[in-house]
């Protein structure tokens, strides 16, 4: 039986080193396939800021930084400013985190302690449906349904409400338009908080459990060991996760170009209506006539690429940093 | 027939081994001989470099970046640390078996066939009958010969270690490495695979890693006992584990420490 | 000796906070359940089988969305098809080639800022690139648009799910003595196919809905086109288009739309989650 092995191997040997030789070519050229890959997503990177600059260059030469604090937006006479764009971009985004941030948090604490363990899964899901939904049905919602509701149970009460306090006055004036600045604030936060609760969920999972039940064992209540224990443990995560859907809100298009009002002036009143930058962008791209039109949109593309690049690595950052800590702590 | 090497009985011979973790250094200068068609067994307490050891062997640890030998390890006259070797080549004349059973996400047909489409071309029939034979001196043959196609994770534990060491012998390699086989199973499939070992000594040169004294002492030829990565003792196993020269071998079998 | 009051306090905050939280959730579902119901209650008056047989109608004509929802598959299929294996493949150098490389960090890095860069920004990108290039609209810069959306989502799901995969099953491959490349077609990715298959069709469903890419890449077009070298109808251009006029038949129109591509998305998403595996922690 052993002799019968032996001159087995022998004769396979020759056929062996063949088969390696020809995988050799093989394993190589999958190699450089798969290496290829990765470069194109370099290439993308490199061609979309490429292609943005050259695109942008006749505009910056034209207006150079008066650009971004010029309110103007003339077609006809082409006198273009981004200021207007830039400032319903920021101003929209962040009031819709100051919404979507503590309820995103909120939910991650309902379905991590409080929710009974059978219905977490759905809630979970369905809270994960909400971010499903594409943008574009939000924009949809928004302008029919949900602004036309705001304008007449919301805002005219909030307007009436803040009218005789000095600060707030200016700040919820009206006329109750229903669209404008807030109102695209709001449908913002409500299509990022599922994010934020998802990431916080993610985060709250990397805290060690020996933790919780350790502040449980001293005797703390949920809130407390929530608010003292977890949240500054996940900190680093919880700001990382909500940079990243301020990201996302930063260059969220159809959600806000239904509701906006697309005017290129900037009030005090949250009320008055205003645009963003990718509403802008989204809204006259294809009217655009003129080189120098059609420029000024690709900076305003620019400018936005660029605030978004420095928000997202700044939470791609802070989430590494997280993993790496979780990684050597476990 | 080779040349005559200085001991003809020696499958592979270690001479002069170190091995880096990055700049540790883990294995320290190991110089032993593996007989041809016997069994080594690998012992010692944890930490101390015997799986090391072993996956210097078939150089499986260059799939991880900042670990490297020094020495040779010589392998019926070849030394197989040489930077030119085909490491491909390497690993089908010498097969490894792991801790932890890693039946392929495939039927136990195509698991068990796995290692041999690499290598050669052959028509069903003679496939079949390779599969069969390596199920065979796996033992496991009658436990499966009627769901081949199934997959290879709906078998049992200690199943699922038998097929792996079906897929190791399909190739029909030289040696056989086997780190800590049995750890993670219980003691009748334990028994099993003890009972195969001693089988497939007849055909192949097998080497085990175990840090189960007892079952060093059943089924090995040769003893290698090892600590903090150096080779304290080698010798016949009946010689190592009832009169060491050493006292620190001594004091591992008698467990004093470890 | 517990101090009663200040337990107490304790105690009404924790409700306090608590309450709080259910109220967040409470509210995260009362939208969620407002949305959909208005698109069901919206978009289910207008739908019928005329929306898959006829055109986009000019306003105060009957119609349907034959041409839009032949072209958003039509682009869509041609942004997977191509943008699969390319995302497959990145995801695999980075988990598998290049995992301890500095090139691997750059990449994953890129990669997830392209993840959530604004779509709008790689349509103007692409807009450069092929439109401008070729002198005009077309269905081919709409599905490159689209798969600049897919690569970074795939790549960065197949890395995910090729890193769960154990690493003795690649040793036990390797020690067989198959090369690298043969470890990793037929174990690892075979190992890793359900994880992979979830995020490709994660990647249908971002795409499903995206609007602002296609706006000036595929634009848009009234009739019935199978053309890929011409501006092509889709569905969210159609709904933006619709949706912004002030045509009541318009208005339905578009609301018919928005459930059909919220229909499919919700589909996806939910298979998707079946065969998702069981994530580790």
């Amino acid at each position: 039986m052993a002799e019968i092995a032996l001159a087995e191997q022998m004769s396979r040997v020759p056929e062996r080193t063949v088969a390696v030789r020809k995988g050799g070519a093989r394993d190589t050229r999958f190699r450089l396939l798969t290496l290829a890959a990765a470069l194109l997503v370099l290439a993308i990177f490199a061609g979309v800021m490429a292609s943005l600059l050259i695109g942008a260059y006749p505009a910056m030469r034209q207006f150079g930084w008066g650009f971004v604090t010029s309110e103007a937006w003339n077609p006809v006479t082409e006198k273009f400013g981004a200021l207007a764009s830039i400032y319903g971009t920021l101003v929209t985004s962040v009031l819709a985190m100051f919404v979507a941030v503590p309820v995103g948090i909120g939910i991650a604490i309902f379905l991590t302690e409080i929710c009974p363990r059978p219905l977490r899964r759905p809630i979970g899901i369905a809270i994960e449906l909400l971010a499903g939904i594409p943008s574009i049905i939000y924009g949809i919602w928004g302008l029919f349904i949900f602004a036309p509701w705001f304008q007449e149970h919301v805002q005219t009460w909030m307007i009436e409400l803040f009218a005789d306090i000095p600060y707030l006055r200016d700040l919820f004036a009206g006329p109750p338009y229903g669209i404008g600045i807030f109102t695209a604030a709001l449908i913002l936060s409500i299509m990022v908080l599922p994010f934020i609760s998802a990431v916080t969920r993610d985060v709250f999972e990397t805290v060690p459990s020996v933790l919780k039940e350790a502040a449980y064992g001293l005797g703390c209540t949920t809130w407390e060991v929530m608010w003292r224990v977890v949240l500054p443990f996940a900190r680093s995560g919880v700001v990382g996760g909500s940079m990243l859907a301020l990201g996302r809100a930063l260059g969220e298009t159809m959600a806000v170009t239904f509701v906006i009002g697309n005017a290129h002036h900037i009030k005090s009143s949250v009320f008055a209506p205003g645009t963003t930058i990718s509403a802008t962008i989204a809204n006259e791209f294809t009217e655009a006539v003129g080189d120098l039109y059609f420029s000024s949109l690709i900076e305003l593309g620019l400018i936005l690429f660029f605030i978004t690049f420095i928000v997202l690595a700044s939470a791609q950052l802070m989430l590494r940093a997280l993993e790496a800590r979780a990684g050597s702590a476990s | 027939m080779n040349a005559a090497t200085i001991d003809a009985d020696i499958k592979v011979d270690i001479r002069d081994l170190s091995f880096f973790y990055g700049t540790t250094k883990a294995l320290k200068n190991v110089t032993l001989p593996l007989h041809s068609r016997q069994v080594t067994a690998f012992i010692g307490p944890s930490g101390c470099g015997k799986s090391t050891l072993l996956r210097v062997l078939n150089r499986i640890y260059e799939l991880y970046p900042n670990q490297r030998a020094e020495g040779e390890v010589v392998l019926d006259g070849e030394n197989i640390l040489t930077a030119k070797l085909d490491t491909n080549l390497l690993r089908s004349r010498v097969g490894m078996v792991f801790q932890k059973p890693t039946p392929f996400p495939m039927t136990i047909y195509d698991n068990v066939a796995f290692g041999i489409r690499l290598y050669e071309r052959m028509a069903k029939s003679e496939l079949d009958g390779r599969i069969e034979s390596a199920l065979q001196r796996a033992a496991l043959w009658n436990e499966v010969k009627d769901k081949l196609k199934e997959s290879g994770l709906s078998l049992s534990g200690g199943q699922q270690q038998r097929l792996c060491i079906a897929r190791t012998v399909a190739t029909h390699p030289e040696v056989i490495l086997l780190d800590e086989p049995c750890s993670a199973l219980d003691p009748i499939s334990t028994a099993k695979i003890e009972e195969l070992i001693d089988e497939l000594s007849n055909e192949y040169t097998i080497v085990i890693v175990t840090h189960n004294m007892q079952q060093a002492s059943r089924t090995s030829d040769h003893t290698a006992f090892m600590y903090l990565g150096e080779l304290v003792e080698f010798g016949p196993t009946e010689k190592v584990f009832t009169a060491p020269e050493k006292k620190q071998t001594e004091e591992y079998i008698t467990g004093r420490f470890g | 000796m517990m101090n009663k009051a200040l337990y107490g306090r304790r105690k009404l905050w924790n409700g306090f906070f608590l309450t709080l939280s259910v109220l967040a959730a409470g509210f995260g579902l009362l939208w969620l359940g407002f949305i959909l119901g208005a698109l069901f209650y919206n978009g289910a008056v207008a739908f019928s089988s005329k929306l898959f047989l006829e055109t986009t109608p000019v306003p105060g004509e009957d119609g349907g969305l034959a041409n839009a929802v032949l072209g958003s598959v039509m682009m869509s299929a041609l942004a997977v098809l191509a943008g699969t294996p390319l995302g497959l493949f990145a995801g695999t150098y980075l988990a598998e080639y290049g995992r301890y490389t500095r090139l691997a960090f750059f990449v994953r890095f890129v990669n997830d800022i392209l993840l959530s860069a604004p779509s709008i920004v790689t349509g103007l990108f692409i807009y450069e690139i092929l439109v401008v290039k070729m002198g005009h609209f077309s269905a081919w810069a709409g599905a490159a648009s689209l798969m600049v959306i897919v690569i970074p989502v795939v790549v960065r799901t197949t890395e995910n799910m090729l890193l769960l995969v154990p690493n003795g099953l690649r040793e036990a491959a390797a020690a067989l003595g198959a090369p690298l490349s043969s470890v990793i077609q037929s174990v690892t990715w075979r190992a890793a196919r359900a994880g992979i298959v979830t995020g490709v069709l994660l990647a249908i469903a971002r795409i499903s809905g995206e609007t602002a890419p296609l706006l000036f890449t595929a634009l848009n077009n009234q009739f019935w086109s199978t053309n890929p070298n011409a501006p092509m109808a889709s569905l969210p251009v159609v709904i933006f288009q619709f949706a912004m006029s002030p045509y009541e038949d318009w208005h339905k129109l578009a609301w018919a739309g928005a459930l059909l591509i919220t229909a499919t998305v919700l589909t996806i998403s939910i298979v998707a989650r079946v065969l998702q595996p069981k994530r580790s922690h």
